[in-house]
């Protein structure tokens, strides 16, 4: 187990190298010219270059490289052009409400994926799983920037329900930073007031980005909940006169729940990625807006820095997901 | 079973809503006051004012900040503010400013002329920012202090605009920046996101990508226009960068006044109760820019041909009218201005006289046009082109383009591509602002992608930026601009209306058009109370 442990963090080290100097390869060929773009539109030739040289991009591209990695190795990410400031700072101060809405989204996913999936398993065929079937079909293909601003117009605009964007109302300041993540942080501070207006911030948007991931869920658990309810066990213990409801919920979603788990882990960092499209919509201050914003500008590293974290978080809940099958199922640690 | 639980979503969903429902906040009151929520599609990276400009960087900079003097007014004009009166040399070299003398900074410091040399000398160092405008006329040695209240600019050479560029050059606190210096960088890092200056805010709120928040400074030195009753507590600068989350926001009260939402979203909202909007004749110019120096519209006969071709009335209608037409380089708003005689209108005989005279007279080419991915307007002026052009057997493939790579590509004759969608807004009201982009010292910019090269035209430029006679600089800028036309280095657009859309009781609004495009003065913004 140790071993198996042991290798799975040495390929984590190797693929985030990779990671590392993939981005920086793809984001560096890119054509434009952050320099240019921050010294603003009537700059001269003159201040474009003291901007070049003051962030290293007067020097040639292997270089930089270098310079990027050693620096790296250091636990820095470099310095953003557009705002001036450390990429490191930058991605610590968004990442926490990236994940708070990932963490929501993903428990609305296992709360009502899991559940609706058992439903229409045991009444396969029938209307609600008709009902689930476009459901989650429809949560697949729905794009996410379209579904977000529906959702908006419907909830915000016209029912005045929810807030159209953003974590807090405007003029509610932000608990003490502990975690970063209001929901957390509001509770720790007892304000139970903010903590009920950043709940509301965050239910749409983790509903959008929450959809794709509870669709995949529902199917998978339904297709394996069909599976192991067809199976002998099964068939022996309702011989036996156990409980419909006792078998499905113990002894079925047990065995079933194996495969979702395993969806679950994917999901995660599929969810860090789409959350690019979410924030944008809703406004969500965290690394997918700072990603884009920063694309947007040419602004390549911090681009680099949050596809290094996206790509770290991916990794470790797939290793974590590994590990928890290893753990389970002692056939895979030789594999 | 079914119809159970849909009548428990149904009683679920009323009882959140009874919960949940607020009704539409509008301005957002503290124990303070009003606050006023702008919502802006554009953050601030940096606050300093010597190092970045853009519309929402400089709103908050003439918010926090004050200059020697102001622009305000449509048409703009320039008005006394920390300096309350100034004279210039017989020479027009040396500019002398008497500054008032009741004018503090935040922290209670007076704004003396020495804090007036330091901000000029630290923002020509710095080399960033809004360097370029002073920089080939002014060193740093040539600010001197004459006493506590005046200040004395010796320049190289004599440069009439010279005042059109004051407006923003934002005077900081000496003694407050070099308190924050880190490693001789003149407080660069400290005045990204905090600031020194003496305006009618302080900066209170900084979330960077969420909101800034400026407060009200109650014993401002000039006082409020709209009355220390009215005056606002302070404004919040929000990003919502969607225009359908804009909109979504302004109605619902969320925003008190918005920018750049989509034509159709005007002409939608208009008939919104509580919403008025503003439109106002802005400076920002649309011109097709052609590249002069290569490829097939290196020949002026097809650049004719091009312009007679356009269908200019449908560029007014892909803004639903909120534009004008263009009449000259220069826009309507600008000193100097004339209406050029014979400036291209659509007229196809015309056209295809030119096209038979140019080196393709049967057409048969396929030509580019550039735009900025995302900017729907400029995708769709680009159909017009593409459908003006087909009766000349021209082809317009559309190509959108990143901002940052249309700006790289336009740097140089080689990559610049046949025609680009070019916005402008000018910086100051002076003509030398508009005159200058077709000098070609200008080359290299991203409004001077069409490379234009007249040794002519650049030698009455300079001449006429050098005059400080009024009457000879209007006939050489009517004869830059007639000189131009005539050479077509672009299709010659609209300008297009400046938009807002406010809730009706926002009082205060002051249009002018040299601000940028979705740029508003806060300071005389207050609510109407019922």
């Amino acid at each position: 187990m140790l071993t198996f442990a042991f290798r799975k963090l040495v390929t984590l080290i190797g693929t985030m190298i990779g990671i590392a100097a993939l981005t920086f390869l793809i984001t560096n060929v890119a054509p434009g010219d952050p320099a240019r773009l921050v010294a603003g539109p009537n700059a001269t030739e003159d201040m474009v270059a003291t901007i070049r040289t003051e962030y290293g991009l007067d020097k040639s591209l292997p270089e930089q490289f270098v310079y990027y990695m050693g620096d790296l190795f250091r636990g820095d990410l470099g310095t953003s052009i557009v705002s001036t400031q450390p990429v490191l700072e930058e991605v610590m101060r968004y990442a926490p409400a990236t994940l708070e809405l990932v963490f929501v989204a993903m428990a609305l996913g296992i709360i009502v994926g899991v559940p609706l999936g058992m439903l229409s398993a045991v009444y396969k065929d029938g209307p609600l799983d008709q009902m689930t079937r476009i459901f989650s079909i429809s949560g697949v293909a729905l794009p996410a920037f379209w579904f977000g601003i529906v959702l908006q117009l419907l909830f915000s605009v016209d029912l005045g329900w929810l807030p159209v964007s953003g974590r807090l109302p405007l003029v509610t300041r932000p608990p003490d930073t502990v975690t970063g993540m209001l929901l957390i942080d509001s509770l720790i501070s007892g304000r139970f007031s903010t903590f009920w207006v950043s709940l509301q911030h965050i239910i749409l948007p983790a509903i959008v980005l929450s959809f794709p991931c509870l669709a995949s869920i529902l199917r998978v658990n339904r297709a394996e909940m069909i599976e192991v309810l067809q199976s002998d066990y099964i068939v022996a213990a309702r011989a036996h006169g156990i409980s419909s409801f006792r078998i499905v919920a113990l002894y079925a979603l047990k065995n079933a729940m194996l495969p979702t788990l395993a969806m679950i882990g994917l999901r995660f960092g599929w969810m860090l990625g789409s959350t690019v499209l979410v924030e944008t919509v809703f406004d969500w201050p965290g690394v997918g807006l700072y990603a884009v914003s920063s694309a947007l500008s040419s602004d390549f590293k911090p681009v680099v820095g949050v596809t290094l974290m996206i790509g770290f978080f991916f990794i470790v809940a797939n290793t974590l997901v590994d590990l928890a099958y290893a753990w389970i199922d002692p056939r895979l640690r030789k594999a | 079973m079914f119809g159970k639980i849909i009548r428990n979503i149904a009683i679920a969903g009323l009882l959140a809503s009874s919960i949940l429902a607020s009704p539409a906040s509008a301005f957002e009151r503290t124990d303070k006051g009003n606050v006023i929520v702008f919502g802006g599609r554009q953050a601030i990276p940096v606050l300093d004012p010597h190092i970045r400009y853009d519309w929402s960087t400089r709103m908050m900079q003439q918010a926090v900040y004050d200059g020697l003097v102001k622009y305000e007014g449509d048409p703009a004009e320039i008005k006394p503010w920390l300096a309350e009166k100034w004279e210039t040399s017989e020479d027009g070299k040396t500019w002398t400013f008497h500054l008032v003398n009741n004018a503090k900074f935040h922290n209670g410091d007076p704004v003396t002329a020495e804090a007036v040399r330091y901000s000029f000398e630290r923002g020509l160092k710095l080399n960033k920012g809004v360097a370029w405008m002073l920089k080939d006329f002014l060193a740093p040695e040539g600010i001197t202090v004459v006493d506590d209240y005046t200040v004395q600019f010796n320049l190289k050479a004599p440069y009439t605009p010279f005042l059109s560029f004051l407006p923003w050059w934002y005077i900081v606190n000496p003694a407050e920046v070099k308190a924050h210096e880190a490693d001789g960088d003149y407080g660069q890092k400290w005045l990204t996101d905090h600031e020194a200056g003496s305006g009618p805010f302080k900066l209170g709120r900084w979330e960077p990508n969420v909101l800034y928040e400026a407060d009200a400074v109650p014993d401002y030195w000039k006082g409020w226009p709209q009355g220390d009753a009215n005056r606002p507590a302070g404004v919040i600068y929000k990003i919502i960068r969607e225009p359908a989350a804009q909109k979504a926001a302004l109605q619902r009260g969320e925003a008190d006044i918005v920018e750049g939402l989509t034509p159709d979203d005007y002409v939608q909202i208009k008939r919104a109760p509580g919403i008025a909007i503003e439109d106002h004749k802005g400076m920002t110019t649309f011109g097709i820019k052609f590249n002069t120096q290569k490829g097939p519209t290196a020949d002026i006969n097809l650049r004719k041909a091009i312009a007679y071709a356009m269908d200019y009335d449908a560029l007014i209608q892909v803004y639903n009218g909120a534009a004008t037409l263009e009449t000259s380089p220069i826009p309507d708003a600008m000193k100097g201005h004339i209406d050029v005689p014979g400036i291209p209108r659509k007229d196809l005989a015309k056209a295809k006289e030119y096209l038979a005279k140019s080196a393709y007279p049967n057409g048969g080419i396929t030509l580019p046009y550039v735009h900025v991915a995302g900017l729907e307007e400029a995708r769709r002026i680009g159909l017009v082109l593409l459908d003006s052009l087909k009766p000349l057997n021209i082809n317009v493939e559309i190509k959108p383009e990143q901002w940052p790579n249309m700006v790289a590509n336009g740097s140089k004759v080689d990559t610049s591509p046949a025609m680009t969608s070019v916005y402008t807004t000018p910086v100051s009201t002076d003509p030398d602002a508009v005159a200058y982009q077709y000098h070609k010292n200008s080359w290299g910019q991203y409004f001077a992608m069409m490379f234009y090269d007249n040794p002519q035209v650049s030698e009455m430029i300079d001449k006429a930026r050098s005059s400080s006679n009024w009457d000879e600089r209007a006939k050489l800028y009517a004869d830059i601009q007639t000189q131009i036309v005539a050479d077509q280095p672009e299709v010659f657009g609209m300008l297009q209306k400046r938009r807002w859309a406010r809730r009706d009781y926002l009082q205060g609004f002051q249009f002018s058009p040299v601000r940028f495009t979705g740029e508003v003065d806060l300071y005389p913004l207050w609510v109407k109370t019922e």
